[in-house]
């Protein structure tokens, strides 16, 4: 082995432990570091009153068939999972009569709404569409 | 020295409690056969009650898997709200299930697909205002041929041949009867709003039919579409007559709707289980409120038959007699379940009686025979409010026995307290709100406050669509009811609704609107920001019991006993500022809970998921003795009940069958047994 192939690897191990460090510090986040922006709130407000709030209430405190998006019993049902199976429930089956006529973006958008009326913070990077980064974001009911 | 039973003997002697075991009192109600549960509450009266004991209090701790159904290809996409309650006859298990609402026979002794009967209804389907899987469907039988009856998404009610599956083509046109015909109204057939999630009930030769609608606490519009009851005959599909919950000119009640209303409002449907008694030929329907959940503006007067229980002829359509629950309701309680029919003995006077159970937390009990209530019912002034247009009935019925079985109305005494600071924030919080005992009406939402009513029960209950169960052979009647708060406030928004007022919440002045969506959609939620979580760190705001079941005394009128439902939620469980703390069960209040009732036990799954004993998420399926109360056993399941349990008898063998599914958790079939007992000799 040559001097410079030994320094490429030895970067290439450090690289591999960064990426490694980075991908575990992904999945350890949680809906209480600023997954969403304020701007991006305010887009899903709009989206959330077109095509949820007739179900779901404009205060997202559900309505017979309907349940709730906030409050205790949401939190308590969905707390423990991703991000990313929220995004997966509402991406194949809300709104109901056409899940189709809403885009990822704007359901991205819409969670964000969610989120925010839910009492977590806002940051400075968008909620992704992106079912696979949704996944390394817990949605932890109570502050860690 | 007591006799002993060898293994072989359990499913030998469980065979013969079934066979001679049948229901007390109300008999041939549904010609409910031995060991099947043929009709949606357990027979006619929607008791909801098994006389079997196989499963028992020594034994359901180790309740086995007996088989799974799993149901995501029913449909375009999983379902996640599974509500249906499954029929079992002839050793076949019928049930609606999936996003398409499909209809699968399964054998009930190991769940093989028989066979799976769909409908794509296309743009109908998409429309419909009642979705997904349904409550369930009807059996019927005339002894030679028998017959499946469901109803569609679209609101069309097929008939199949039980055996196969395929549509009876004297029934109906080609086995479809298109119920958005005949109603006496114009309704259009793909988008008109109509529809109907309940399993019809059938009697006899009759089949009914209810009628339900979108959530109404933002109609689009004063004028709707009417839900109308009506009965059909079973072997043709024919209709035999129809009643109009929404009483036309010169009908009885028409004059209850001050200025013409009648003509334009629209709902008043049934979209509960309706009960039937075949000795008198009675028909009970639990009836919605108008149009308009928390507005009544625009349909003054106490407008009959709108939350009201109302007795016709089963085979006329003729009244019979009616009970008014509410007065012109602006508090969205739409009675929401079957009642139960119960023949009650009060102070040595034996009553056929009728209990109806309800979001606002009381037990209605009527002789069913006159509708004369079995306790007084007395009409006591309520307050009124402020709202502009609003027309506030000046009383409301007040039950006086049964006490209610959970909170009615919000006081600062409800609130959490498990630590002075917390019961302070709590205080806080509902100071932007209105509060108030049962009958407060809704204000116009101010962001200066009122920001709205704090209601409790909520429009959801209290209790709800799975309603109770009954013990016929102690008339105990036991129910699920919850404890979630929820905030209606009144604003203006012509955008959404000619209605003068819908419900929502008024925005803060300062904030900025939300942002535009995309260029010609439709407007926005003007006047509403969200909404208020109402939790306290995070926890509940009210006190537990957060979810009970109550066991009540329908001889005499008094509560025996109540229990927290469902183990303490993970966030209270585990949240910082109750640590040290000693917390008793407080029960869960994350869904709508039907309730089983057999020779010793009372069976419910949990609501919501927790953290069970074993670590893994889901929820228990509990039984609870049912003259203490005491639970009895609990085995784990991977997600919470959301269909009403049955239960019933096959090859000596008795099964329990829940309907689950959840956050995360799409829909299935879970059907319990005990264990076989071991009767192989042993090889050494």
């Amino acid at each position: 082995m040559t001097k410079r192939s030994a320094v490429i690897g030895t970067m290439a191990v450090w690289i591999a432990i960064a990426c490694a460090g980075a991908i575990r510090g992904q999945e350890t986040r949680s809906v209480w570091d600023g997954v969403y922006t304020a701007e991006q709130a305010k887009r899903g407000e709009a989206l959330y009153g077109q095509h949820c709030a007739s179900c779901h209430g404009g205060a997202l405190l559900g309505a017979e068939e309907a349940p709730a998006l906030t409050g205790f019993e949401f939190g308590a049902n969905w707390s423990g999972l991703t991000l990313g199976d929220l995004f997966e429930r509402i991406r194949m089956s809300m709104p109901a009569d056409d899940p189709g006529k809403v885009s990822a973006q704007q359901k991205a958008d819409i969670v964000a709404h969610m989120l925010k009326v839910g009492g977590f913070p806002a940051g400075p990077t968008e909620l992704p569409r992106d079912q696979q980064v949704l996944t390394q974001i817990k949605y932890l009911a109570t502050k860690p | 020295m007591l006799p002993t039973f060898r293994p072989v003997a359990l499913p030998l002697l469980s065979l013969l409690v079934a066979l001679t075991c049948t229901d007390a009192g109300l008999a041939g109600q549904g010609r409910q056969r031995d060991g099947e549960w043929t009709t949606y509450g357990g027979d006619l009266a929607s008791r909801r009650y098994r006389p079997f004991d196989q499963i028992n209090r020594d034994n359901f701790k180790d309740l086995e898997v007996a088989w799974r159904f799993k149901t995501d290809a029913l449909g375009a996409r999983p379902e996640f709200n599974f509500q249906s309650t499954p029929l079992m006859v002839n050793g076949v298990l019928y049930t609606t299930a999936g996003t398409r609402r499909a209809v699968v026979a399964l054998d009930a002794a190991n769940g093989e697909l028989l066979w799976m009967h769909r409908e794509d209804e296309g743009k109908r389907g998409e429309a419909a205002p009642r979705k997904l899987s349904g409550r369930g469907l009807a059996y019927w039988t005339d002894g030679r041929e028998e017959r499946i009856v469901y109803v569609t998404p679209g609101y069309q009610m097929i008939g199949l041949d039980a055996k196969t599956g395929r549509r009876v083509p004297g029934f109906g046109r080609n086995g479809v009867v298109d119920l958005k015909l005949e109603m006496d109204q114009t309704i259009d057939l793909e988008t008109g709003e109509v529809g109907l999630h309940a399993a019809p009930i059938i009697s006899g030769n009759t089949i009914v039919v209810g009628a339900a609608h979108l959530p109404g606490g933002v109609p689009k519009s004063r004028n709707h579409e009417k839900g109308y009851i009506r009965g059909y005959d079973a072997r043709t599909g024919k209709r035999l007559w129809i009643f109009h919950t929404l009483p036309q000119k010169g009908e009885f009640g028409n004059d209850t709707w001050l200025q013409d209303s009648w003509s334009y409002t629209g709902n008043v449907g049934v979209w509960a289980q309706m009960t039937i008694d075949e000795e008198l030929g009675m028909l009970y329907m639990p009836v919605e409120l108008p149009t308009g959940d928390y507005y009544g503006g625009h349909r003054p007067g106490n407008g009959l038959f709108g939350e009201s229980l109302v007795a016709i002829d089963l085979k006329t359509g003729q009244r019979k007699w009616h009970y008014q629950l509410v007065h012109h309701g602006i508090w969205d309680f739409d009675i929401p379940c079957a009642p139960i029919l119960a023949d009650i003995t009060v102070n040595g006077r034996t009553i056929k009686a009728i209990a109806q159970p309800t979001k606002q937390n009381w037990l209605y009990v009527f002789d069913r025979v006159t509708g004369q209530p079995v306790w007084p019912i007395e009409e006591r002034p309520v307050a009124k409010g402020d709202v502009p247009g609003e027309w506030y009935a000046p009383t409301q019925p007040f039950v006086t026995k049964p006490a209610p079985y959970d909170l009615q109305g919000v006081s600062i005494d409800d609130l959490i307290d498990f630590t002075p600071e917390l019961r302070a924030e709590a205080v806080t919080l509902v100071s932007r709100y209105k509060i108030g005992p049962l009958f407060t009406p809704p204000p116009v939402s101010k962001w200066e406050g009122p920001r709205g009513l704090i209601m409790v029960p909520s429009s959801t209950g209290g209790a709800n669509w799975p309603g109770g169960a009954l013990d016929p052979e102690t008339n105990i009647l036991y129910i699920y009811s919850f404890r979630q708060p929820t905030v209606i406030g009144m604003i203006n928004d012509p955008a959404r609704s000619d209605m003068n007022f819908i419900n929502g919440q008024a925005r803060d002045p300062d904030a900025p609107p939300p942002a535009p969506a995309a260029p010609g959609a439709a407007p926005a939620a003007a006047g509403e920001g969200g909404g208020p979580a109402l939790t306290v760190q995070g926890l509940p705001l009210l006190k537990p019991p957060y979810g009970s079941i109550t066991a009540t005394d329908l001889n005499k009128g008094e509560i025996v006993w109540q229990v927290a439902h469902g183990e303490t939620p993970d966030a209270v469980r585990n949240h910082p500022a109750l640590k040290g703390l000693n917390i008793p069960r407080t029960g869960r209040a994350a869904g709508r809970i039907g309730t089983l009732v057999t020779k010793t036990l009372v069976i419910a799954g949990e609501p919501g998921f927790f953290t069970m004993p074993n670590g893994q998420r889901g929820a228990m399926l509990r039984a609870y003795d049912k003259a203490s109360g005491a639970e009895v056993g609990a085995v784990p399941m991977p997600a919470p009940q959301t269909g009403s349990p049955i239960t019933y008898m096959l090859n000596g063998r008795q099964y329990l069958a829940v309907p689950i599914s959840g956050a995360g958790y799409s829909g299935e079939l879970m059907v319990f047994r005990v264990p076989q007992p071991a009767t192989t000799t042993s090889s050494r």
